[in-house]
């Protein structure tokens, strides 16, 4: 967030209204979810810092590199680029609502098979992208994976994780 | 909350609304003077907050006003809610937009980013902004008090500069469904892609030519001399090629990280020629 370098006092009134917090109402993997929400704060961040689903990671913060995807009423999206507060009423998975309990889902059991990792960070990111493209597509050809859906995401993937990135997300 | 003092800085908090209905959001738009940003999808914005290069005083959220995502056909046109997302884009069969929106960001950028958004921020870049350029789109801007008609051609002024007045809104984008189009676009990889240059080309029913350039300007912009010549030669190989030359001399491209000016104006003859091509099924 932008520091203020103004000499404004903090009882102006743009300061008066800073308390306000948002109450959001979402459904997160099936369980309905309340709290009271930064309003600027991401849905990345507010996964993993608040609820602490650490399972999402966060990289590029700009929509590049696709490690944070979750799904928001089926559709993917980069959690780092959504307001949390815009997923009002929306269902939200994410890659630790994909298996069931401590049995992984099919993509992530043909992941593990596949040892479908490079350094294994943005697989959350990937394995979400595969979950999209495969919901709506069960059967894609191989054009399909690369140019059309997901796929391009997973296929020509440009890893955005430098070492400062690394340090900051754990 | 977010008003903690640190050091000598003080932390500014955000005042969040999330209208359900236009006429909400217009009217706090309206009562917030310059204060309030509307955010749509948020993907240029976010970045700018992600980065620390934007603290917004009142945020007003479009993502939940459900009229603004609706494509409905009206009077020979496609009507485009403000809210449709480039994923909604690629699903027209509007050949060079929907082109143009697969070739943008990757799938999780193109369920967030919406098509008013892309013409509101006025990349130079923008691949949704110059497939509608070749399209003569034409929009509808809101305020709480009125609404008027502009067409595309006239929006963009100056680099990331627009018609936009402080207190307006895209509402409403509209496309021809009838023109026969073509999309091209070079970028340095195969996904999550900026344009080096991109180019659109439109042939409408009375047989006009449109042509749209994308990176080579300080905004999107139209051919009008290749245009021009183009409709009075009509469509074919000798015609496509002096076309491509009268485009080079058009475009006014910098040269930045992406590639040089020099190689952005061959590629803008390159693009040109392509699109024409396919126009004309050569």
């Amino acid at each position: 967030m932008k520091k203020r370098t103004s000499g404004k006092s903090p009882g102006s009134k743009r300061l008066q209204n800073a308390e306000q917090l948002w109450p959001l109402r979402f459904t997160l993997n099936g369980r309905k979810v309340q709290a009271r929400v930064k309003p600027t704060q991401t849905l990345l961040d507010f996964l993993r810092l608040e609820l602490e689903l650490t399972g999402t990671k966060g990289a590029c913060l700009e929509g590049e590199c696709g490690s944070c995807y979750v799904l928001v009423d089926g559709r993917p999206m980069n959690s780092c680029l959504v307001l949390a507060p815009q997923v009002q009423d929306r269902k939200v998975l994410t890659i630790e609502g994909v298996s069931r309990g401590d049995k992984p889902d099919v993509i992530q059991q043909k992941f593990i098979e596949c040892g479908a990792v490079q350094c294994g960070y943005c697989t959350p990111g990937l394995i979400m992208a595969a979950e999209a493209l495969l919901a709506r597509n069960p059967r894609p050809t191989r054009e399909e994976f690369r140019g059309t859906s997901a796929g391009a995401q997973a296929t020509t993937r440009y890893c955005a994780l430098s070492k400062r990135q690394r340090t900051r997300w754990g | 909350m977010h008003s903690a003092y640190a050091g000598e800085m003080w932390y500014i908090a955000t005042v969040f609304f999330q209208p359900k209905t236009l006429a909400e959001a217009l009217q706090h738009k309206a009562d917030l003077r310059q204060g309030g940003i509307f955010i749509a999808g948020g993907t240029d914005l976010v970045v700018l907050m992600n980065h620390g290069k934007e603290a917004p005083e009142h945020l007003i959220d479009l993502s939940h006003i459900q009229s603004l995502t609706e494509i409905r056909p009206r009077d020979g046109l496609i009507e485009l809610g403000g809210n449709v997302t480039f994923a909604q884009c690629a699903r027209l069969p509007v050949q060079c937009l929907s082109q143009a929106a697969l070739s943008v960001g990757g799938p999780g950028i193109r369920e967030i980013g919406t098509l008013a958004g892309n013409l509101a921020t006025a990349s130079p870049a923008g691949d949704g902004s110059t497939a509608l350029l070749a399209l003569d789109a034409e929009l509808e801007l809101r305020t709480a008090r009125g609404m008027r008609r502009l067409r595309l051609t006239d929006f963009f002024l100056d680099y990331r500069k627009t018609a936009l007045r402080p207190d307006e809104m895209i509402t409403k984008v509209f496309i021809p469904a009838n023109y026969q189009t073509a999309w091209a676009k070079a970028g340095k990889r195969g996904a999550v892609n900026i344009s080096v240059a991109a180019a659109a080309a439109a042939l409408t029913p009375e047989r006009r030519v449109r042509i749209a350039l994308a990176s080579v300007a300080p905004t999107p912009i139209r051919c009008n001399g290749a245009e021009e010549f183009l409709s009075i030669t009509g469509l074919n190989r000798e015609s496509i090629l002096r076309a491509t030359e009268l485009v080079q001399v058009e475009v006014k491209p910098i040269t930045d990280h992406r590639a040089s000016a020099d190689y952005k104006v061959h590629l803008s003859s390159v693009l040109v020629r392509r699109v024409l091509e396919r126009l004309a099924s050569l």
